[in-house]
């Protein structure tokens, strides 16, 4: 019969003795010489053996009430012995050895479902989790938290008071078809750029309104961005950077970061990235809107054409990125502008505009 | 007796990186796909490895925690948390300010008062699941009376806005140690506020007038504090602990495991794991009279997690 050669923990003292282990049918024998006592032999029975599961190469025994006598075996060979004798002994499984021996593929596809799981959930879900998170919010606290960035923001601005109570009484003639306030601010900015924000504030450089020619490209401007707010596409985007932020700072346990991230918050949406849906679905309820107040369509036409040649100034690329695909949303726009109809002349709009030009001549 | 008896010694950590990413790995993939649920499994399949890996005069550690009691001790840590959350919250929602202060205040007290819990539960847990050669480590403190030190300490570190704190960490740092059983060895911890107090004064200021560059030596400084002071006595004879580990060391250690993990992306936080409990424990010298065959079994069998589970949950690191 084979002997295996084993270390020996009788449970009562640290002694260690070097015994043999041989196995039986339903039970194991352990045999050693005792320093006091001599020769002697234990018997495991097997059911009452237990195995402790290792990843490393030393197999490990124990048997009885506590304190247990435990044994420990170097000798490769006895694993196999274990499920030659005792094929039905769960712990001698295969299935269970694999996993503790860690073959290598195993390893590496794990490695790789993981990585590939963070950059599924990273891209796809995390984002998507965002949206319908942001999607819950409550309008009365989106405004309120739009207030708030607001306030963040604007005081990095100048502010133009005059212009600003214009826009605003020109904005009121129009209907947005929408429950937001909508409230416009003009800065003084010598660069081409308006953004919204989350509950209904818009923000305008006056360069961009000085460069403008009539009102219906002011409206379509006002249309798109009061869409951004509509669709609450800015306070999506910004769930969907802090998802991310989050995620990061979870992995490396850096709480501070999320707080960094709320805190400047309101500067990204100077340079927010809308994708090309967002830009798509925005421009199509802007449409909508300047239809349904019989404004003509060729406004936005000229309102993009005008954004287009802004690129060429000072930062070449930054309305590009902005808004993207310029040149595809001026094909859609002039093609919606063709079969326009029911264009009505509307002298209070009109009225407004002029108060506006008027008051950037002064 | 035996005849080598008096000789330095050392533990040896023989832990793989690529064994331990191998563990992390499969434990990262459960624990998402159970929601969280599988992290008692995971942490018991770490532990057993690392505690495998460690070996002390040619015979390894090990840990008999389970999964399925780390599991009943998270279960119930998750219900007192949820509990104290749920007073917290119930006491805010009523509008009343006296009431919600009263809440909030009972919410700091409790978890205040669950730290002591948590470091006692948690050391009775660990210890008596740790063997070597059979032979199990024990913790025979009393909850009441660490309470006891931790809130006189706790209420006079608030006092001293923080001061007391070195005095205070030395002090339970006594209890523990010599609270502690393996077998017939006990142990104890020979630190001194006042001059652990001043060795942090030290430290904080060179770092400081440095710009940090002093912190590798305060560090190791550190380590050394509280290895150094480490006793063991066995049936009358002392064995002490003595640190090796040099500045040098710390720098090449944490610098090391920073790029390792940055670079990797988290990924490499086994390496980074294994580089340090390869440091930690090859720079500890154990020297003294210690007979290594004659340690005998005395502490009893304990079963229950909680402790375990709230102080991960409060992030108390132990050991």
């Amino acid at each position: 019969m084979q002997k295996f050669e084993i270390s020996y923990y009788d449970g009562e003292t640290s002694v260690s003795h070097n015994a043999f282990l041989s196995l039986q049918h339903d039970s194991w024998t352990i045999e050693y010489i005792h320093p006091l006592f001599g020769n002697r032999a234990v018997k495991w029975e097997i059911d009452r053996v237990e195995r402790d599961m290792g990843f490393t190469s030393i197999f490990i025994f124990r048997y009885g009430d506590f304190p247990k006598q435990t044994l420990e075996c170097k000798d490769e060979r006895l694993l196999n012995s274990l499920k030659q004798f005792y094929p039905d002994k769960p712990f001698f499984d295969k299935k269970i050895d694999f996993l503790l021996r860690q073959s290598t593929t195993l390893i590496l596809g794990l490695t790789a479902s993981l990585i590939g799981l963070i950059i599924c959930s990273y891209v796809y879900i995390l984002p998507w989790f965002a949206e319908k998170a942001a999607g819950q919010i409550p309008v009365s606290m989106e405004i309120k938290l739009g207030e708030m960035m607001y306030e963040n923001t604007i005081a990095r601005y100048t502010k133009n008071d005059s212009l600003t109570a214009c826009v605003n009484d020109f904005v009121k003639i129009i209907d947005f078809k929408t429950d937001y306030p909508i409230e416009v601010t003009v800065v003084a900015e010598d660069e081409m750029n308006a953004f919204a924000m989350p509950g209904g504030h818009i923000v305008i450089y006056n360069k961009l309104l000085a460069k403008m020619k009539s009102k219906e490209e002011l409206a379509a401007l006002l249309a798109h961005e009061v869409s951004h707010i509509h669709y609450r596409h800015s306070l999506k985007n910004i769930f969907r950077i802090l998802s991310g932020y989050l995620a990061i700072s979870l992995m490396l346990n850096d709480v501070n970061g999320i707080a960094v991230v709320l805190a400047d918050h309101s500067n990204m949406l100077v340079n927010l990235h809308y994708s090309r849906n967002l830009e798509q679905e925005a421009d199509e309820k802007a449409i909508e809107i300047i239809k349904a107040n019989h404004l003509n369509l060729n406004g936005f036409v000229d309102l993009l054409a005008l954004l287009q040649t802004g690129n060429t100034d000072l930062q070449p690329f930054k309305l590009l990125s902005t808004h993207p695909l310029t040149k595809e949303r001026i094909a859609f726009v002039k093609e919606m502008a063709k079969g326009q109809t029911a264009m009505k002349k509307n002298d209070s709009l009109e009225q407004k505009w002029q108060a506006i030009v008027a008051f950037e001549k002064r | 007796m035996e005849s080598d008896q008096n000789y330095s010694r050392k533990i040896t950590f023989y832990g793989e990186g690529n064994k331990l990413f191998g563990i992390y790995i499969v434990n990262v993939l459960l624990t998402i796909f159970t929601l969280g649920l599988y992290y008692p499994w995971a942490k018991a399949a770490v532990l057993r490895y690392v505690y495998q890996e460690t070996e002390f005069e040619g015979s390894r550690f090990s840990f008999h925690g389970t999964g399925k009691e780390m599991f009943k001790g998270f279960i119930k840590a998750i219900g007192i948390f949820i509990g104290l959350y749920a007073i917290l919250i119930g006491a805010i929602l009523t509008k009343i300010n006296a009431i919600a202060a009263i809440g909030v205040l009972f919410f700091y007290i409790a978890l205040l008062l669950l730290i002591p819990v948590a470091i006692h539960g948690s050391l009775k847990y660990r210890m008596s699941r740790t063997s070597w050669r059979g032979i199990h480590f024990g913790y025979r403190g009393i909850l009441k009376d660490f309470m006891e030190e931790f809130v006189v300490g706790g209420l006079l570190t608030i006092a001293t806005l923080g001061i007391y704190s070195f005095w205070f960490t030395i002090k339970l740092r006594k209890y523990i140690f010599s609270n502690i059983r393996f077998g017939n060895i006990s142990f104890s911890y020979k630190g001194d506020g006042t001059e652990y107090f001043m060795l942090n004064l030290k430290g904080y200021f060179l770092s400081f007038l440095t710009l940090g560059i002093y912190s590798f030596w305060f560090v190791s400084d550190l380590f050394a504090y509280f290895i150094d002071n480490m006793r063991m006595n066995q049936e009358g004879y002392v064995i002490k602990f003595r640190s090796t580990a040099s500045a040098g060391g710390y720098f090449g250690l944490i610098v090391g495991n920073l790029l390792i993990v940055i670079f990797t992306l988290g990924l490499g936080t086994p390496w980074a794991t294994v580089r340090t409990l390869n440091f930690v424990f090859s720079n500890i010298i154990i020297e003294g009279t210690i007979d290594v065959n004659a340690i005998q079994q005395t502490e009893m069998d304990y079963k229950d997690a909680t402790g375990e589970d709230i102080s991960d949950m409060i992030d108390i690191g132990l050991i």
